[in-house]
């Protein structure tokens, strides 16, 4: 069998960080919901035990297949993504929190915007492994910005921000990965950057500067040129009239919240609140495991899903922390070196697309919970509760896998 | 399409990148890790006082539930502040002198107040529910809250708590239409409808009748506030600061109800006969009093899940089945009550005239066949035309108009009136009932392998055979006598919201719009009166001085008990029928005896109450508009 064969070149380090972090989730979801009532087959940790078993049956099934396959189906697995993210929007998903995003089975739930995660994933790599983008070809971005848009646009309007945002990060670095240079980057993203800057004029007058100075460097097409100057002042323009004249005060104000939850203690900075004192709590070594009486005591909400790192923190401390977050860092190192054992752009825009998926949940994730980033509800890998993520993780972490097992046979 | 590493540029290019990569996932992490220092280390003593103290704490305020008025703006069902007295498992740093020191509290009479049995096992379950108060006194006086609340110092670990419960003012009254409240089970937290609805485990929701029924309107929106609390976990004071939502209560059912006629049909259905009673307006489906026997408390449902499980048990297991409303799901043969369907269809089908006698004369039975089955009467009716034979409530007349019609026609002049179906009335558990037919019949015996025959028609023309609830029987005759429609029954009239505003009106809505021709009705009329007012009327007992009142007894036989159920139902006045009682008394004997007087008192009440009671209505109606003066 071609799996025995092949053993010597399974990635075990990668296995054992992935059940390291896996053995800590479990203990955090049991301990974050141990003081709900209910029967144990019930319980929150041994449904995410399930979801961990059902994880490891789709490893196993895709240490099977052949990366050619995935190159294949690849753009139907988009479609298919695509059209359950329209199924949830359009004909109505079941609601969560007044969301609509599940597709229900009958006794399981599926969020197709976990799926369109790999789907895009997928559909990204075949075509980075095929074409190049750069800034100096402008016409290089209309597929692949086809491509984003579409889920992107479609996770933005359930509403879902957080997986809007997964879906861009991935795009940037695997563009990155694929070709464009750091500087060319920046100028792409930098309209992005006016609708923000727009609100402070010195701050977008800097802004400015440094779009001139790098397109001065870069020394690209003069229209091109233009093109990003007209883009940058269009859109500082139009937020700063839609933030003065269109939204009303409470619009203005929610948008705040959102970046600043502790404008509202009693709403997000509360949770915000209450998940720094939790975590600060727990001191170098943690209150110990159980112990947690902010968890216990449910003063903090979303404790099992958004704010599973809390718990972490109040229970082991820095120490504890550290010790993950070094877990996160092992596995992207490990992943990243198998673009050094194996270079088809597909494989490599793979491994580089994956490992960006579950970095940006880890650092928004954390930085949630520690008060730097809005409350957006991305969940931390291993760690957080839910059963369509962590299928999702599950499935990145097979790509990873098999990636190094059978890399040269595309 | 194989991908050597023939490009050693191309290589060094990836592994730039990747060590690019690299370096930004490190230092998003270092940042992470400096933040995480900051909180764990430097402001560590700063954090672990926040959450020792637990300085803000977030409370829950649990918005009063809506009450339950009468048609008259009586208060039915109320709510009251109950307390308790708990244990706070991890702020008991000294459980053995606590536990003494709660023993020895004693009462006036010297008496000690707690159990030491069941404190010994609260303190046992202490040290696994670390974070979940525990009972220790449940509804505890005014009194026992006090002595403790004075005293927290002494008692590390054990705090005071005030829930709103449920008040009955009026007992056991029309209790199967309230239902009662109950903590949400594992089950339901699962389902669609309370998930949607934001219900989470702990809640407490209507578990039955119209507390089940109208759940969304009487629950109201949880508030929050957030309080200072002290190491003992007594609040200190609210932090104002931070904004709070106040609960707002839920909505008021104003239920169609009539509480006195409620009670006098309460006092005159004894608790010791079970059966079922529905009194309603056929002019609109208004169910104006229900009462189902044996009687319910529903004030056990208040208590304590370790109390409530001693006394659920005694009543679940009762056989007398207390938690079931018979009104509405009980069924029952319905007995002589049908013949006035048998006859209806007769007429309305054609078979029969207003004159028509059959053949055979009732000479006290009836041969068909090889079987001679009886009528009640031994002496015999002899020849009698519909009218009479209704009123005599002849068996013999009506086995031949059965045979001569078949049971299509009656089952459908049947589903006109609601018999054979659920009503629809806003009361969860309702039960539809049965009409037989050859097929319906052939399916249901197939098991015992019993097969229709012609012979079946003679039992099921005098109402051996169906099974139907007292509900539909006031729901049918009702219509009848009216002739303008069958009304969907209901106990709510209006929801109001706190200040009194009306928020919506049942309106009443028609099940079935055809009726009978008008002859027909006439004659059926004319029979409705004479059973009550002939000199031989089996239906005196509910004669009401100077009204046109119609009825029906009824006797079903059950294989169970050696004496018949005794069904009555009556309406009136006949001229514009507003009122029709309906009842079943479980192995009670006839109808007419033990059914009927319970039926007269309660129409005799209505009927010299009546236009006192409009005033009184309208009056109470006007204070109850009007925001209540607080």
């Amino acid at each position: 069998m071609r799996l025995v064969k092949d053993t010597h070149r399974l990635d075990w380090s990668l296995i054992g960080i992935v059940l390291l972090l896996t053995f800590i989730g479990l203990a955090m979801v049991y301990s974050a919901t141990a003081h709900d009532p209910g029967p144990w087959y019930k319980s929150f940790w041994f449904r995410q035990g399930l979801h961990f078993a059902i994880g490891i049956v789709l490893i196993v099934g895709i240490l099977i297949s052949k990366p050619r396959f995935w190159y294949n189906i690849a753009y139907p697995f988009f479609g298919l993504t695509v059209l359950s993210l329209m199924f949830v929007l359009f004909v109505g998903g079941e609601e969560s929190h007044g969301a609509g995003r599940w597709i229900g089975f009958g006794f399981f739930h599926v969020q197709p915007s976990e799926f369109a995660k790999i789907g895009y994933l997928l559909v990204l790599s075949r075509y980075l492994s095929g074409a190049k983008v750069s800034l100096e070809r402008p016409l290089s971005f209309v597929i692949p910005g086809i491509l984003f848009a579409v889920p992107f646009l479609l996770v933005l309007k359930q509403p879902n921000l957080s997986t809007a945002l997964v879906f861009s990060a991935t795009t940037l670095v695997c563009f990155y990965w694929g070709g464009l240079r750091l500087p060319d980057l920046f100028l792409l993203l930098t309209p992005v950057f006016s609708v923000i800057a727009a609100m402070n004029q010195i701050a977008w007058g800097a802004l400015m500067g440094s779009v001139l100075l790098v397109l001065w460097k870069r020394k690209l097409p003069m229209y091109i040129s233009v093109a990003i100057l007209a883009l940058n002042i269009g859109a500082g323009f139009a937020s700063y009239m839609v933030w003065n004249t269109v939204l009303e005060e409470h619009q203005r104000s929610r948008i705040l919240t959102f970046v600043d939850p502790m404008r509202d203690p009693k709403g997000a900075g509360y949770q915000v609140i209450q998940s720094e004192v939790t975590i600060g709590s727990g001191g170098l070594i943690g209150k110990g495991f159980g112990s947690g009486s902010q968890t216990n005591l449910a003063f903090l909400p979303e404790e099992h899903t958004d704010f599973i790192f809390a718990v972490l923190g109040e229970q082991f401390g820095f120490v504890g922390c550290a010790i993950v977050l070094l877990l996160f860092f092992l596995l992207v190192m490990r992943a990243v070196s198998i673009c050094q054992v194996h270079g088809h752009p597909f494989i490599t825009t793979m491994v580089v697309g994956s490992s960006t998926i579950l970095i940006f949940h880890v650092v928004v994730n954390v930085a949630m919970a520690l008060g730097m980033a809005p409350v957006t509800g991305l969940p931390l890998p291993f760690l957080s509760y839910g059963g369509s993520f962590v299928m999702t993780t599950m499935i990145l972490v097979g790509f990873l896998l098999l990636l190094r097992l059978k890399g040269e046979e595309i | 399409m194989s991908h050597k590493f023939s490009d050693p540029q191309e290589q060094q290019d990836r592994g730039l990148k990747g060590l690019v990569l690299l370096t930004a996932t490190g230092l998003a992490f270092l940042i992470l890790l400096v933040r995480l220092g900051w909180l764990q280390v430097m402001k560590y003593d700063e954090n672990l006082r926040l959450s020792e103290s637990n300085r803000i704490r977030r409370i829950v305020i649990k918005a009063e539930r809506g009450y339950i008025y009468d048609r008259n703006g009586i208060p039915l069902v109320r709510n009251r502040p109950s307390y308790q007295i708990a244990l706070m498992p991890y702020q008991l740093k000294t459980p053995d002198s606590v536990f003494n020191r709660l023993l020895r509290i004693r009462d006036t009479s010297g008496a000690r107040v707690i159990d030491s049995a069941s404190l010994a096992w609260t303190f046992q379950r202490a040290r696994w529910q670390k974070f979940r108060p525990l009972r220790i006194i449940e509804d505890a006086s005014d009194a026992q809250v006090a002595f403790i609340e004075e005293r927290l110092e002494d008692f590390p670990g054990i705090i005071t708590l005030v829930e709103s419960r449920r008040d009955y003012p009026f007992g056991t009254m029309a209790s199967h239409v309230f239902g009662y409240t109950g903590e949400i089970s594992e089950k339901q937290v699962e389902e669609s409808y309370y998930v949607d609805a934001g219900y989470s485990f702990g809640d407490r929701i209507g578990q039955k009748g119209v507390e089940k029924q109208y759940e969304l309107d009487f629950r109201g929106k949880n508030g929050v506030k957030y309080v200072e609390v002290n190491a003992y976990g007594k609040e200190i004071g609210i932090i104002p600061e931070m904004e709070h939502e106040p609960a707002s209560p839920g909505n008021h059912l104003v239920t169609t109800l009539d509480m006195d006629l409620q009670a006098v049909a309460e006092a005159a259905f004894p608790d010791s006969i079970k059966g079922g009673l529905v009194v309603l307006n056929p002019q609109n489906g208004e169910i104006l009093a229900m009462v189902s026997s044996p009687r319910l408390d529903p004030n056990i449902f208040s208590l304590e899940k370790r109390e409530l499980a001693k006394e659920w048990a005694s009543v679940a297991l009762d056989s007398t089945q207390p938690l079931n409303n018979r009104a509405i799901m009980g069924t029952y043969p319905p007995g002589s009550v049908f013949k006035f369907i048998t006859a209806a269809s007769a007429l309305e089908y054609g078979f029969i005239t207003e004159d028509s006698k059959y053949p055979a004369p009732c000479t006290g039975g009836f041969r068909f066949g090889s079987r001679y089955q009886k009528c009640w009467s031994p002496k015999g009716h002899g020849k009698m035309n519909v009218v009479d034979a209704l009123r005599e409530s002849c068996d013999v007349f009506f086995y031949q108009c059965g045979l001569d019609q078949n049971m299509e026609p009656i089952n459908e002049v049947g589903r006109r009136f609601g018999l054979g179906m659920a009503l629809g009335v806003d009361i969860p558990g309702e039960k539809a009932g049965l009409l037989m037919d050859s097929v319906t019949y052939n399916k249901r015996f197939k098991r015992l392998n019993w097969k229709w025959s012609r012979g079946q028609i003679l039992n099921l023309a005098i109402g051996q055979g169906e099974l139907v609830t007292p509900l539909q029987i006031a729901a049918y005759f009702g219509a009848m006598a009216t002739n303008t429609g069958l009304y969907r029954p209901h106990v709510m009239k209006e929801i109001r919201d706190q200040e009194g505003k009306l928020i919506r009106r049942y309106e009443p809505t028609v099940i079935s719009k055809k009726g009978l021709k008008s002859e027909n009705w006439h004659i059926l009329l004319n029979a409705m009166e004479e059973v009550i007012s002939a000199p031989h009327g089996t239906g005196a007992a509910a004669r009401v001085p100077g009204i046109r009142v119609g009825g029906k007894t009824g006797s079903a036989e059950n294989p169970q008990g050696d004496k018949t159920h005794g069904w009555f139902v009556g309406v009136a006045p006949l001229e514009h029928p507003t009122i029709c009682v309906a009842l079943v008394m479980e192995n009670a004997g006839h109808g007419g005896s033990v059914a009927g007087p319970v039926a007269g008192k309660v129409l005799r009440h209505y009927f010299k109450t009546d236009s006192l009671e409009m005033a009184k209505a309208k009056q109470l109606q006007d204070t109850l508009t009007q925001p209540a003066g607080d």
